[in-house]
């Protein structure tokens, strides 16, 4: 769908002729001619206007009332005054009705220092009231949630929290109740507004209405500095300012990037930054002595992960995940690669694709922008749940669906939360995907409409319009015949001409938060820097643990990764890290791996204390910079894996963290020329750079396709599906304000099945297959198809890796 | 002259039989025979004003109904709450099938296939009435699809309000219909071009739409003939207050005030003067007894600094204090405020207090200016008209009635005089109270972080 083209049309504002886009509102429009609405309720990312806090009163020639300044649009040779006695007085009027009902209590208010209601009122108010009744008392301040305060008397009513909540959000909790003076902000029954998103409001607020409980009382404004970086807590990589006080992050606030997060945040991103600065984090080198992990100098940690690896030189396995930066996972596989002919690598968890495959579908044609969802004439959404795997992305779609008529269409395992503003949902029976994209492109390719599923997908792609986004998960390539359904998703891309139109294309959500840069940098066994061939190709990660445990490798280093939480196959994983003789392990946290397995821990360095660069799922490079110092020991992950490289007797060559980039931007060709100068504030998307063209060209589609296996009917057992919360994460864990989130075992089934099989909501299970079993929560789920049941990933206990690769499961209630 | 009023009293006029015994539903199959434009022009003829309050041509505003295929409704207010009106309820109660016949001519006329009656939850009555009627409309082939044969199809839902007087706010009505709390939209977009479900939509008052029939049976020509040239028509009132024949009269537009308050009402009771009248509602600026002999129409009213509205007047006589009767109007006002935009939220509220403060004695003179200037700060600057309506009566009475308000003051000061008063302690609200027990308190949350 064309964006929106702006003109630019002629305007006076207070005498001065101004040059401003058509149809913007007067608020925005009056900022070309350096002129400034006051205005509490305006905000146009929740919409369009609603005019009530009516502060932006303003007078236009012509009109005899006066008119809202949020929602009168600019026109050619339209005459505006701001500053008239007549709009003066009704600004005044505004601001003495907004604080006869707001307690004064700046000196005790978090938002005093930041509040446009204190600025309007010094800048736009009468300076005195005459009002001297009591004002209206709620008791405060309560708690809306656990992560969100409400004093209600300092609320001016604005709407923007309620508009967010219903229009933005879409999770439809929050409500205005009562009428008149009386109205309140709250929540149906007084239930806690617990949202993946609810901390927007408090940004949102503009008085201090609504504060973060992790926030209140602890920074004063004008004490705090805001440091600008990145979110890298999940592939999202939203742009987010670190407000910093005494090198301690205080709170994160969103950055607003159009082109990344639209200016909202998820609560994870908002509060898992409390992970940074908790008692249990990693922040001295450690070495495995006598079976514990002790606290040592940098010096022999370093000699220990250098002998252990030198000696295993040849039969080394490296993973990368995590927070991951480009420069750090660029660095790992010069390590391995040049330092210790071990080509033995991953940043994928459940993958492997051939080379040929991973650069079709890295071609710089298909890939879409995040701004595309919100443009598209029809948005795909397959074999992912955004809210879970990349949240902002959820945000975005709704946004497109509401506001620019984007058509959706939902072809997932598990029910999503995007089912209800979907034009077409289709259920994927787990392990179906292929057999969903063979059909399609059947039906794609051929003229008879089918009617099942596939075909009625097809039927809506083809009738939707040319701008189609398709936003798919890693998790659609797991599995062993993963490289069968990329292959036919690149042939329906063929099939709908995704490559050669501009607002059209795939967005693949790595299941790590920089898969894309890990990948592009060679974090992969059969591709070095830039999808190019590498000298030599190693095994991948399923390789790697086969190897550790059948002794074809001995060491493992893991840079900010867990397999036995992150990857597939926990029992394989167990068996590979039992075996190895030397695991190092970059780490934040103890989790299971490190604590159980690590011969060699190095403290990493939190997101907020990163310098290096990041590439966002569609292709943006971004770039982390540092907001505070590290704590204690902490040294950049960069510079540990050059000492540990010279310790096994190479010179990485970098002295500082820009040089790795400058490496790194020279490596891949299509980074070619970028600057972290250039990075800075906005990043750069590589496919669209003239430098995209040097992506080595993958297999061309159309593929001939093999017939995808059927069902294994007649087999015993519930098909097991799989999910990954948005609350499975070690930061979530590790944050005190967020551990009443932390994600269970919720095994999801449906009424049916738990009726048969005599199971309650609530009650606890065990999922087995084989020998092995999780145990659960049972969580009846009345969308969920009859014979499948989901399985929760990455908990930090219980998680369905445990279960390998089985595709059927017994629900039983265990011992 | 009575047209809508006709036979009001004939027993049985709600049910089809009666109705159409006495000529009902011959419009309408009229109106069908031609051609929806020629209806339309017949009704824009007419040139009459809509009788919920806003006074605004019927037809001009049906024509701003975009034509073409697209989801179109016409919504009839019957959300009947201000003060003092009680019109709409007798011509639903008891001859319904006027206001159906009348709305499908509209419907037909604007190109309209969707309608809706949006009737205030507290008719509880007149909407079982008008259901029952709907029902025989239907089985009798006036709604539905086809009707009468035509090409013409129209749905009728009667949907009952949920209490609230903003819900009478056109905007209101719809954001209501539509299932969401009854606020008020920003205008524009006007609901002629985005409504109901973003649609265009004609919005129409009961006795707009009941009218509509006489206007094609006399003609719209001969319509305009009656009353005067900018008001046509004939206007049921709603007489209350202070009067011995309270009630709802039919009058023809342009007589004077004084033959309803007086002639039709027989006015205040002996020995009682009218001090003071609402003209259209408690939301009209109040005029006094030297007003009685004002022309009773739209811009007459308009021109003596008040409304015609919807029509109701209220009679207050010399035996009620001023101050009593502010108070009733900004209580009933400072109550049905939405709350969605600072001015009427803020200044009824304000207001309110301040009215309290004078009857208690706890005020000065100086205040009067005070509740003046509040009112000037509300007029104008509101999102929709529910401010202004409390703010133009209370500024009008303070206008008119300065020297009572102040006398009032001084009285009420020297009975506190008297009898020292103790302030009252600052009650906490009930409704405020959080969940509870579900998570942890604030104070863990705090020793968490």
């Amino acid at each position: 769908m064309p964006r929106p083209q702006t003109e630019m049309v002629t305007f006076t504002i207070d005498g001065r002729e101004v040059r401003a886009p058509e149809n913007a509102m007067l608020i925005d429009g009056a900022k070309y001619g350096d002129v400034e609405i006051p205005y509490f309720c305006y905000e146009p990312k929740l919409g369009n206007a609603i005019g009530a806090c009516r502060m932006c009163l303003v007078e236009i020639e012509g009109i005899p009332k006066l008119q809202t300044g949020c929602s009168t649009p600019v026109k050619d040779g339209m005459v505006v005054n701001t500053q008239t006695e007549r709009v003066r007085e009704a600004q005044q009027a505004i601001v003495e009705f907004l604080l006869i009902n707001h307690p004064l209590d700046c000196p005790v208010c978090d938002k005093g220092g930041e509040c446009p209601l204190q600025d309007i009122t010094m800048g736009w108010g009468p300076g005195t009231s005459r009002f001297i009744e009591p004002k209206r008392h709620f008791r405060k301040p309560l708690e809306l949630s656990p992560l969100i305060a409400i004093d209600r008397e300092r609320c001016i009513v604005c709407y923007r929290c309620v508009r967010f909540s219903q229009e933005v959000s879409e999770d439809y909790q929050l409500v205005l109740l009562e009428r008149s003076s009386e109205t309140f902000v709250g929540t149906f029954d007084g239930h806690p507004y617990v949202a993946p998103f609810s901390g927007n409001i408090t940004e949102l607020c503009p008085v201090g209405a609504l504060t973060s409980s992790p926030y209140r009382f602890r920074v004063r404004p004008w004490e705090a500095e805001n440091a600008g970086s990145l979110c890298t807590l999940c592939p999202a990589q939203c742009n987010v300012s670190f407000t910093v006080r005494d090198e301690r992050v205080m709170r994160v606030l969103a950055r607003d990037h159009e082109g990344v997060d639209d200016g909202w945040l998820c609560d994870k991103g908002r509060y898992g930054f409390q992970s940074i600065h908790v008692d249990e984090r990693i922040t001295e080198p450690m070495v495995r002595e006598g079976g514990e992990l002790r606290p040592v100098s940098w010096d022999r940690a370093l000699e220990v992960a250098a002998t252990g690896l030198a000696e295993a030189r040849g039969k080394v396995g490296g993973l990368a995940g995590g927070g991951t930066s480009n420069e750090e996972g660029f660095l790992l596989q010069r390590l391995l690669r040049e330092g210790l002919d071990s080509p033995n690598l991953d940043s994928r968890a459940a993958t492997s694709m051939p080379l040929e495959l991973e650069r079709a579908l890295a071609a710089p044609g298909l890939q879409a922008s995040v701004p595309d969802l919100e443009f598209a004439h029809a948005v795909l959404v397959l074999d992912c749940e955004p809210v879970d795997d990349a949240p902002i992305l959820d945000l975005r779609i709704r946004k497109g669906v509401r506001r620019r008529q984007v058509k959706l269409a939902v072809a997932s395992q598990r029910p999503s939360s995007l089912d209800p503003n979907a034009f077409l949902s289709v259920r994927i029976p787990p392990g179906g995907a292929e057999s969903l994209l063979v059909g399609l492109d059947t039906a794609l390719s051929g003229d008879g409409e089918a009617d099942d599923d596939a075909g009625e997908l097809a039927a809506f792609l083809r009738g939707a319009g040319e701008d189609i986004v398709i936003l798919y998960g890693e998790r659609l390539f797991s599995g062993p015949r993963g490289l069968h359904a990329a292959r036919a998703l690149l042939n329906v891309a063929e099939a709908l001409n995704l490559a050669d139109v501009g607002g059209a294309g795939l967005l693949a959500i790595p299941a790590s938060p920089n898969g894309r840069g890990l990948r592009e940098v060679g974090v992969l066994p059969d591709a070095g820097p830039g999808l190019a061939d590498p000298p030599a190709k190693g095994g991948g990660a399923q390789a790697i643990a086969r190897g550790l445990a059948g002794g074809e490798l001995s060491a493992l280093y893991l840079l900010d990764v867990d397999p036995l939480r992150d990857y597939h196959d926990r029992g394989l994983w167990e068996a590979a890290l039992d075996a190895a003789e030397t695991v190092v392990a970059h780490a934040d946290q103890m989790t299971e791996a490190v604590r159980d397995y690590a011969t060699v821990v190095f403290p990493v360095e939190a997101y907020a204390e990163k310098e290096g660069t990041v590439v966002h799922p569609d292709g943006r490079v971004q770039r982390l910079r540092q907001a505070i110092d590290r704590p204690n020991q902490v040294r950049a992950g960069w510079q540990v894996i050059v000492d540990v490289a010279r310790g096994v007797g190479i010179d990485l060559e970098a002295l500082t963290s820009s040089m790795v980039s400058a490496q790194l931007f020279a490596a891949v060709p299509f980074y070619e020329g970028m600057t972290l100068d250039g990075l800075a504030g906005h990043g750069e998307r590589w496919p669209a750079r003239e430098q995209a063209a040097a992506v080595p060209a993958g297999a061309s589609a159309p593929f001939a396709l093999e017939d995808p296996p059927g069902p294994d009917e007649g087999v015993a057992g519930l098909l097991i599906g799989r999910y990954r919360s948005i609350w499975a994460s070690k930061e979530i864990d590790a944050s005190p304000a967020l551990k009443f989130l932390t994600a269970r075992q919720l095994v999801e089934l449906s009424p049916a099945d738990a009726q048969r099989l005599d199971v309650a909501h609530g009650e606890e299970i065990e999922v087995a297959a084989n020998g092995h079993s999780v145990r659960g929560v049972a969580h009846l789920r009345a969308s969920v198809p009859e014979g499948v049941v989901f399985v929760a990933e990455g908990t930090r206990e219980q998680g369905a890796n445990v279960l390998g690769d089985e595709a059927r499961v017994r629900i039983g209630k265990g011992p | 002259m009575k047209l809508l009023f006709q036979d009001i009293d004939e027993p049985g006029l709600h049910t089809l039989e009666v109705y159409e015994r006495r000529g009902g539903y011959k419009m309408l199959r009229q109106a069908l025979g031609s051609a929806p434009e020629e209806v339309l022009h017949e009704i824009e003829l007419s040139d009459i004003r809509g009788r919920g309050g806003a006074g605004f041509q019927m037809g001009k505003k049906a024509s701003f109904i975009p034509k073409g295929a697209m989801d179109k409704y016409l919504v009839c207010n019957a959300d009947e709450s201000e003060p003092g009106a009680f019109k709409d309820r007798e011509l639903m109660q008891k001859n319904p099938h006027q206001l159906i016949e009348g709305l499908i001519i509209g419907a037909y006329a604007a190109g309209v296939n969707r309608s809706f009656i949006f009737i205030r939850g507290e008719y509880a009555y007149q909407a079982d009435i008008l259901d029952a009627a709907v029902e025989e409309a239907e089985a009798a082939g006036y709604l539905g699809e086809a009707i009468l044969g035509s090409d013409h199809d129209l749905s009728l839902v009667v949907h009952r309000g949920a209490g609230a007087y903003i819900a009478g706010e056109e905007t209101a009505l719809l954001d209501s219909l539509e299932g969401k709390r009854a606020n008020p939209r920003l205008k524009p977009p006007f609901p002629a071009i985005t409504g109901l479900y973003q649609g265009p939509t004609l919005v129409n008052n009961v006795e707009t739409l009941s009218t509509v029939p006489h206007i094609l049976r006399l003609g719209g020509e001969e319509f305009a003939k009656i009353g005067t040239e900018t008001s046509s028509g004939t206007k049921v009132v709603s007489v209350s207050g202070s009067v011995q024949r309270p009630g709802n009269y039919e009058i023809t537009l342009g007589i004077p005030a004084r033959e309803i308050i007086y002639g039709l009402a027989g006015g205040p009771p002996e020995g009682r003067e009218v001090k003071l009248w609402f003209p259209g509602g408690s939301s009209a600026p109040v005029l006094t007894g030297d007003d009685l002999d004002l022309s009773y129409d739209f811009d007459t009213l308009a021109k003596a600094g008040s409304m015609l509205g919807s029509g109701s007047i209220i009679v207050v006589d010399d035996s009620v204090p001023v101050v009593e009767v502010a108070k009733k109007v900004a209580k009933f006002y400072k109550h049905e405020s939405c709350g969605k935009c600072t001015p009427c939220r803020e200044g009824t509220n304000w207001t309110v207090k301040m009215l309290d403060r004078i009857d208690s004695g706890e005020a000065t003179p100086m205040d009067l200016d005070i509740l003046a200037s509040v009112q000037d700060q509300i007029i104008g600057n509101c999102l929709c008209v529910l401010g202004d309506s409390m703010a133009m009566p209370i500024g009008a009475m303070v206008a008119k009635f300065r020297e009572e308000f102040e006398a009032h003051i001084e009285a009420a000061r020297e009975r506190n005089q008297e009898t020292t008063a103790v302030p009252e302690p600052i009650p906490l609200r009930g409704v405020n109270a959080g969940y509870a027990g579900a998570y942890p308190p604030m104070t863990a949350v705090e020793e968490m972080g």
